[in-house]
């Protein structure tokens, strides 16, 4: 009897749409929603809580501006910049640190309790080093993001399997090929991780040293439009540099996952 | 191959740490020399002599007492907010499937998102206040809070949740008595991160709005010319996230002995 | 022990060879005075109980272990480091995980810097010899374990070494892979007339492939014996089983037995003296 029933029924047709979906979309439908009411409401100060409207139209001015994506390439060259210095740097200590147990222990637990830091409090002196101009910028992103891809590439190569290591030496490898053909690739994840890290603590560092003294880049356009509080155009610009910051994240991510494919 | 035993600590384990803190202390003395020669011109760098000498006076006239226990008190209130509303929420997630499914992966990208850029946001919310400092401090380490402790919740081991139920645990006994208890250690782990993630933003975020306690003080040194005492400030910042966070590990290691 | 009687066609000669520890207990003598020659062609095995030298043994031929007493010789040039004479396959996994097969293969021959077609060709034709043809572009990854030293394997033939100095290499492997696989490298040993030095434990192993057997003492370490095996060529597992391989192993067996006895119950007096000063 339970064997006739079970062979008759068939597997319930999947749902158009799925659930969790479904719930995505009404978290994000009631979000927006009572943003709106509070908006209309009046209920908070003036323009805190500006209606979509208002902010569409401020991000729609914002795209098609200029002048925003100058200050948007001024902000990127400096983000640029300071992985290109502070993760090149950051890798070099790494490896050597990773390679070498004494060196490991001298000095890495200096780097490892400096990490996390808040490095914003150091502007005063890089701007007294670099000036008021980009370098003071470059200088605390390359500062913020040494420490995470120093000490990723250190765990990193602690981690490297040591049979690898001997298959180097037993065909005689010399150092620029152990390197480049075994530590390296060997190390793609951590390394992977610590860019995007890295990435992640330059752009903090960059945009909030550009909204504590600059003229230029998006960090000064966040501070200006606060100045004038012109609250539509702060959100736009935020919502912009969010979903910058999170793609960048996902992307650099993606590109650690496809090597996981490999595997 | 034969078991081996248990590494005892010889004199030469010293040398390492001891070349470490070798190297600083040169790296001092060249510091000194070289600015008191004026290679290094002092307008930049105070030589530091200087620096140490004005500790004294930077923890006295600028109240470093008192200023310490208000960054401590925005962390702290940072904290336990995070703790009511991080364990709150991952225990949400863990009891409502369809939820975590649906928002586990946007809490994950607030983790990685940049909050403490909208601090200008904050500001205009909540004015150039204590508030503001506490809510942006919040909003950067609830997630943590809230994703070790969904973690912990999940990852509670398949017999223990079987050994419940083979004594007939009603599910708010099965909740407190089984799986919050195994989830204590990573919730731990999560607090101990949101405690670290508060701190960095609080400190930032006093720094740039300069208003608080440590981070206020350094921005009012570098804007009053005064530069062994901003070095000096600096340097006692960097020493109490140090110290903090060097205590939030023995905490946890004494919390969690048998990991 | 001095060295035998040389022969013109020794291609190995390992002269004295002495390798000491310094560990937590004191000294140790992994390798105490180890002398032997191996000849152009021959298949040699080197056998033992755990703690008997032959991974430090394995890793001074291979020239990873250098502070030593003796000397090794390979076609009369001292080793003082890893020789392009000698290759080497590891008993642990060693495949490059992020390289395809072939890319694997032809890492030797990058190395000395040879272009990309021409190694890739020459990879090919050490990939075909594993049996491993169609399988040029997957990553050690999606391949079983005996495949993946197969690919080690390739990788060290590639370079062409005058000898063949393995490590246990299959000691991960079940025993029917293992035996197959041990057909694989004799079949290529034979073709490529290849001299080749195997280290290992598996008595059924060394007794397939090898035409000498050495068999080493517990530690300290030493040659114990060298057995002439003097079954047919060419061989294939199927000797496995037949009476004089039986009698091969009786007596290596009887050898190693007291060797491994020793070394059970050095074990366990070390492992009681642990829990005492502990």
């Amino acid at each position: 009897m339970a064997e006739t029933v079970r062979l008759k029924r068939t597997a319930a047709p999947a749902p158009l749409v799925s659930p969790v979906t479904m719930l995505r979309v009404a978290i994000i439908l009631g979000v927006l929603a009572s943003w709106e009411l509070m908006s209309r409401s009046g209920w908070l100060y003036r323009d805190v809580v500006p209606s979509w409207i208002a902010i569409g139209k401020a991000l729609a001015d914002l795209l098609s501006s200029a002048e925003y994506y100058f200050h948007l390439s001024v902000t990127a060259g400096e983000i640029g910049a300071a992985l290109a210095i502070g993760g090149t740097a950051g890798m070099v200590v790494g490896i050597t640190l990773g390679a070498n147990r004494f060196m490991s222990k001298a000095f890495e637990s200096y780097l490892y309790y400096l990490g996390p830091t808040p490095k914003i409090i150091f502007f005063p002196i890089m701007i007294m080093w670099f000036g008021v101009g980009p370098g003071s910028k470059i200088a605390l992103g390359t500062l913020s993001c040494f420490f995470p891809v120093a000490l990723s590439a250190a765990a990193g190569m602690r981690q490297i399997d040591k049979v690898l290591i001997k298959v180097g030496k037993s065909f005689r490898a010399n150092t620029w090929q152990t390197v480049w053909k075994i530590y390296l690739p060997a190390m793609r994840h951590p390394i992977i991780n610590g860019v995007r890290l890295g990435l992640g603590v330059a752009l903090i560092g960059t945009l909030l040293a550009e909204t504590k003294l600059s003229n230029k880049g998006i960090g000064f356009l966040i501070i200006q439009a606060y100045s004038v509080f012109d609250m539509p155009r702060m959100y736009a610009m935020l919502i912009v540099l969010f979903v910058l910051a999170i793609g960048a994240n996902a992307v650099v991510g993606r590109l650690g996952g496809l090597h996981t494919i490999r595997r | 191959m034969s078991a081996r035993p248990a590494r005892r600590t010889t004199p030469g384990d010293f040398i390492p740490p001891a070349l470490g803190l070798a190297t600083v202390v040169f790296a001092f003395v060249a510091m000194e020399v070289l600015i008191q020669t004026n290679v290094i011109t002092r307008f930049i760098v105070p030589p530091p002599s200087e620096i140490i000498g004005s500790f004294g006076r930077v923890i006295v006239e600028e109240h470093i007492f008192s200023r310490f226990v208000l960054t401590l008190g925005e962390c702290l209130t940072a904290g336990v907010m995070i703790t009511v509303f991080g364990v709150a929420g991952g225990v949400a997630l863990h009891r409502y499937k369809l939820l975590q499914e649906a928002v586990e992966t946007w809490v994950a990208a607030m983790a990685a998102a940049p909050v403490v850029l909208a601090y200008p946001l904050f500001m205009v919310i909540f004015g150039r206040s204590a508030w503001t400092i506490i809510m942006i401090g919040f909003v950067a380490a609830l997630p943590p809070v809230i994703l070790k402790t969904l973690e912990g919740l999940s990852g509670t081991r398949k017999v223990l949740v079987n050994v419940g139920k083979s004594f007939n645990l009603t599910a708010s006994q099965q909740f407190w008595k089984i799986m919050f208890p195994a989830a204590l250690p990573t919730m731990f782990v999560g607090v101990r991160l949101g405690l670290i993630f508060a701190l960095i933003n609080i400190v930032g975020v006093e720094f740039l709005i300069n208003y608080g306690g440590l981070g206020q003080l350094i921005n009012d040194l570098a804007e009053r010319y005064d530069l062994p005492g901003t070095y000096a400030a600096i340097c006692f910042v960097i020493l109490v996230s140090v110290v903090f966070f060097m205590t939030l590990e023995k905490a946890e290691r004494w919390l969690r002995p048998f990991d | 022990m001095s060295l035998p009687p040389v022969s013109a066609n020794d291609i190995l000669m390992a002269d004295d060879v002495v390798v000491r520890f310094e560990t937590a207990e004191g000294p140790i003598t992994a390798v105490d005075h180890v002398s032997f020659s191996v000849r152009q062609g021959e298949f040699m095995s080197v056998i033992g109980p755990s703690g008997c030298g032959k991974s430090s043994l394995f890793n001074v031929i291979g020239g990873l272990l250098t502070n030593h007493q003796g000397t090794v010789k390979v076609a009369g040039e001292l080793i003082n480091g890893p020789h392009k004479s000698i290759g080497m396959v590891f008993q642990e996994e060693s495949t490059f995980p992020w390289r395809t097969v072939v890319d694997n293969v032809a890492f030797p021959l990058e190395l000395i810097g040879m272009p990309k077609a021409k190694r890739i060709e020459r990879a090919r034709t050490f990939i075909k010899m594993v049996g491993l043809d169609g399988f040029e572009n997957r990553y050690p990854g999606e391949l079983s374990g005996g495949m993946r030293q197969r690919v080690s394997l390739a990788r060290t033939l590639a370079s062409e070494p005058k000898i063949l100095l393995m490590d246990e290499p299959f000691a991960a492997l079940d025993e029917q892979t293992r035996l197959l696989l041990g057909d694989k490298v004799l079949q290529i040993q034979q073709q490529l007339q290849q001299t080749t030095l195997l280290i290992t434990h598996n008595i059924t192993e060394a007794v397939q492939m090898s035409d000498r057997i050495l068999v080493m003492t517990y530690r300290p370490g030493q040659v114990k014996r060298i057995v002439e095996i003097d079954l047919p060529r060419p061989r294939t597992s199927e000797i496995v089983g037949s009476a004089a391989f039986g009698r091969y192993v009786a007596e290596i067996w009887s050898d190693l037995r007291e060797e491994a006895s020793r070394g059970m119950k050095d074990e366990e007096e070390h492992a009681l003296h642990e829990g005492a000063s502990s």
